[in-house]
């Protein structure tokens, strides 16, 4: 009963803090423009003090009762307490010495006030950010002003810069938000309900009486079941300050769901696409495979560079704005070896090759063995036969590959079969035959060949 | 674009002064900061006026180049794709209220009393290993469904074939607008030297809905960016000859001249008007040479017209045209637009639809074929389609072998196969009356920004900016259809 009216009296003090808040400032304006030689004046002031005292004086009292409730920490109390009874203690002394009467002095007085407002300032931001979260003062801000103070993302964007595949959930997803919505009272030292979540086996464990996860069944964890029960609920939590958002509850849903594994990739959930959708949404962060051309890291090319190939009829394209890939065709009709070494600067870059009927022959074909990154090379109606085809077998990344109207024979399939990447061969109007053809895409299914209809 | 009109005394303007140190100079250096691609690209200063145009293409591309088979007039979606038995079993009953509700109708057709369903008086059949519905009107295509990505549930805001082809063609019902392949032009330049981005062909001596030129022109954004016209017999392209008794030497020493004189009045009053008509006259001399080497069919084997069909060595017929596509393909012209009237029928469909139909049945899997067999077909993306569909009841009298359909703009089917493109599988559905969409509706806008997307373009991102705001090819709307996307 009596601890019930205490917390009662707890819960006013948000409601009773703007009293005395109201009647100082009040007090100092009117202290401000008084005649000092004025006797009810000076009355009056020392009355304001004595209701900023009085008022004060009640909101830290509720304010000690709220504190007391459990659902804040010492930590996260100390300065706002400490603050509020200094503040009512000056104020006390402020009141007995304008009492009193005292011979004052314009600059002390002054000096006091601006003491008065600098603690009053530090005990309300204190409080503040308790009951509104930490981030009260800068969340509403215009975005434009935001981005100038330095975006409140940073943290999370610690997680977008890195390379997904070193990405794990539970380290990189949930565990900061677990870090800063419940370890403050669930760690080491502080086991709140018997919980300590800082160590992975004891989080699993639980509490006193609930079990932590349970592996495959969200419901059944207590992790997940408590940040996602009606907030009216005592057991609710966390108890006080910003509870989870729909996001993180979904991250957590979905990896306990999935087995709660402690070391589990978060690209091995690129097919979900709802996940994929929120981790973009929420991180930034895409697990969507990349295409090949996105994975490449390559400089950017010089001007010199890009004129020396235009110099050497090669029309460039480029094919991404964010990476110097090439995408090449030979403009002239009879290709040299000159044309040919200007490739090799840029031997990293070019990713689509055409040197389309341009009396392309077997010995410059060594030239287009460096071209690791090729992905589609259209070097079709040239005199190429199986020797050339040889200088290819290395280009791993080369999916497409066009020689229709070339010399090649059934000889030419043993270093196809050795192209890891190869999925589409063009092989029309070459001397190819039917029976090899059957053989190869027996043996190789997953690689289509065109030889025409 | 003619900005100095007003003010042709005056060198530059305080407001061509600004765009031009800042927008231009300034998204020149800026643009080479930030990118790889820029400085170098197309240095054109027209094209810089546009920082946006800075970034493209904006990721990797799927497809290089499209050949669209636009055919004009609409043709019958439920008789030659979207199969509906209900209508044949319902053959002659008025369509359920519930179904048409408050639609609008045409004015053709909406007085009438009664509107009798027609049945496809067709045989459809599945085919390929996809089971892709087909009518027995396009053999040929019905055997290489497997290569096609079907969408039965394309629809249009239009209902009358100039909005609707001013639609699909531009983005908006209104004319003024660029069309498809001006936007790619603009945003892409030119992948070869001699010919122009956008090459538009039609079939000749065909008749129906008329075309107009503003289908392929470039609107608001610089002249050269317009669709080419291609067309049968002697001069291909109007007035690109040298005429009588002028020879090449001569007509390049002119155009020499002119192009002194241009540049003097360009410095006078920077209208960038006149960089357009330069680039044209300097195209125009190019393709002086370059045009009849593509117009010239007589390299190609036998075998290739059998593909396509034997109208194909008719020049003008949709064949021919097609075998021109894949030429211009071959040649690394992005956007190559051909027309096909003669879809619109209203009245005797069973009767007209048959010839119709042989007209580009051949030459499609034929030009599709072709662009697989050369490899073209991994980064050629081809689209076959009309304007809007046609109803499933008849305009007119119902007979037991005649009825007509109106215009359709609730559903309609395209396909669309190539580059980036999944094969053989058909999107979205419409009811079992063939009226209304049941499964996953693709507005045309839809459909564009799906074009635009493989072509390595944001439909969003690429914008002009005209009469104070700028435009996009989707204008306001538009969703990737990421469904169809391989």
């Amino acid at each position: 009963m009596f601890y019930d009216l205490l917390n009662f009296l707890g819960s006013l003090h948000p409601l009773v803090v703007h009293l005395p808040i109201g009647f100082v400032l009040l007090t100092m304006i009117f202290e401000f423009f008084a005649n000092s030689k004025s006797i009810i004046q000076n009355r009056m002031i020392s009355l304001g003090w004595l209701f900023t005292f009085i008022s004060s004086l009640m909101a830290s009292l509720f304010g000690w009762f709220l504190g007391d409730n459990g659902y804040y920490f010492e930590s996260q109390i100390d300065i706002h307490r400490w603050s509020g009874i200094l503040f009512v203690v000056v104020c006390f002394l402020v009141w007995v010495y304008k009492s009193l009467n005292l011979p004052t002095n314009i600059f002390l007085s002054r000096f006091r006030n601006v003491v008065v407002i600098i603690l009053l300032t530090v005990t309300g931001h204190y409080g503040g950010s308790m009951t509104h979260g930490e981030d009260y003062l800068t969340e509403n801000l215009p975005e434009i002003i935001k981005e100038k103070l330095g975006d409140d993302y940073e943290e999370i964007n610690t997680i977008s810069s890195r390379s997904i595949d070193s990405l794990f959930v539970y380290e990189d997803l949930i565990h900061p938000f677990l870090e800063d919505k419940c370890m403050a009272c669930h760690n080491d030292e502080n086991t709140s309900g018997g919980l300590n979540m800082t160590v992975f086996e004891l989080l699993v464990k639980g509490g006193e009486n609930e079990t932590g996860i349970s592996k495959g069944n969200a419901y059944k964890s207590s992790i997940f079941n408590r940040v996602v029960m009606s907030q009216g609920n005592e057991k609710f939590m966390p108890p006080t300050g910003i509870p989870l958002s729909f996001d993180q509850t979904k991250i957590l849903e979905w990896w306990i769901e999935e087995g709660a594994k402690l070391e589990q990739p978060i690209t091995s959930f690129r097919e979900d696409a709802k996940i994929q959708k929120l981790l973009l949404h929420l991180y930034k962060v895409d697990i969507r495979e990349k295409p090949f051309l996105e994975t490449l890291v390559l400089e950017n090319l010089s001007e010199n560079d890009l004129i020396y190939l235009e110099n050497e009829n090669f029309e460039f394209r480029f094919l991404s704005n964010k990476n110097a890939v090439l995408d090449l065709k030979f403009m002239g009709e009879n290709i040299t070896k000159e044309n040919l070494k200007s490739l090799d600067k840029i031997k990293e870059h070019v990713v689509w090759l055409s040197i389309i009927d341009s009396n392309l022959s077997d010995d410059e074909m060594t030239y287009l063995s460096n071209l690791k990154n090729l992905t589609r090379l259209k070097i079709q109606k040239n005199f190429i036969s199986n020797k050339g085809v040889v200088f290819l077998e290395g280009l791993d990344n080369l999916s497409e590959l066009n020689l229709y109207g070339t010399r090649i024979t059934d000889a030419s399939f043993e270093v196809f079969s050795k192209m890891k990447g190869l999925k589409k061969l063009f092989l029309w109007k070459t001397r190819v035959t039917k029976k090899g053809v059957a053989k190869f895409a027996a043996q190789y299914p997953n690689i289509e060949v065109m030889v025409g209809y | 674009m003619n900005c100095n009109h007003d003010h042709s005394d005056k060198n530059y303007s305080r407001r061509d002064f600004l765009t031009k140190t800042s927008l231009g100079l300034g998204a020149l250096s800026l643009g080479s900061l930030m990118s790889p691609t820029d400085a170098y690209g197309n240095s054109n200063f027209l094209n810089l006026l546009d920082s946006n145009k800075q970034k493209l293409p904006h990721f990797a591309p799927k497809a290089k180049r499209v050949i669209y088979l636009f055919q004009s007039g609409a043709p019958s979606q439920l008789d030659l794709f979207d199969y509906k038995p209900k209508l044949n079993e319902m053959f002659g009953q008025e369509v359920p209220k519930s179904i048409i509700g408050e639609q609008r109708l045409t004015g053709m057709s909406a007085g009438q009393n009664s509107f009798p369903m027609a049945g496809s008086l067709f045989n459809f059949k599945q085919h390929g290993n996809s089971g892709a519905w087909m009518s027995d009107l396009m053999p040929h295509t019905a055997k290489i469904v497997d290569e096609l990505c079907f969408i039965k549930s394309m629809h249009t805001d239009a209902i009358n074939h100039d909005p609707a082809m001013t639609l699909i063609q531009t983005g908006s019902q209104l004319p003024g607008r660029p069309s498809i392949g001006s936007w790619l032009s603009y945003g892409l330049g030119s992948d070869n030297k001699n010919l122009p981005e956008f090459v538009v062909l039609v079939t000749k001596e065909k008749y129906g809905q008329p075309l107009y030129s503003r289908l392929w022109g470039n609107g608001f954004l610089p002249s050269e960016h317009q669709g080419v016209q291609f067309r049968a017999g002697k001069d291909a392209v109007l007035y690109l000859d040298n005429p009588p008794g002028v020879s090449s030497n001569v007509r390049e020493e002119q155009l020499k001249s002119l192009n002194k004189l241009q540049k003097i009045q360009h410095a006078d009053i920077g209208d960038p008007e006149i960089l357009a008509r330069m680039s044209q006259y300097e195209m125009a001399f190019r393709m002086q040479t370059s045009v009849p080497e593509v117009m010239d069919f007589s390299d190609e084997p036998e075998y290739i017209f059998d593909l396509y069909g034997k109208d194909s060595k008719t020049p003008g017929t949709f064949a021919a045209n097609c075998l021109m596509a894949r030429k211009l393909a071959e040649k690394d012209v992005k956007f190559i637009q051909l027309y096909h009237q003669g879809w619109d029928m209203h009245g005797g469909l069973p009767k007209s639809i048959g010839a119709q139909s042989r007209d580009v049945d051949q030459a499609t899997a034929g030009l599709i074929k072709d662009l697989k067999q050369r490899g073209l077909l991994e980064d050629t993306l081809v689209i076959w389609g009309g304007e809007f569909g046609r109803t499933n009841y008849s305009q007119g009298l119902l007979k037991p072998d005649n009825y007509g359909r109106d215009h359709h703009p609730r559903c309609f089917t395209i396909f669309m196969a190539g580059a980036g493109i999944k094969k053989g599988i058909t999107l979205g559905a419409t009811d079992e009356f063939g009226y209304n969409i049941t499964e996953r509706p693709v507005h045309v806008h839809d459909f564009q920004a799906t074009l635009m997307h493989l072509l390595g373009i944001d439909h969003e991102k690429l914008t002009f900016k005209f009469q104070g705001r700028r435009y996009r090819l989707t204008d306001v709307s538009g969703n990737v259809v990421n469904e169809i996307l391989s």
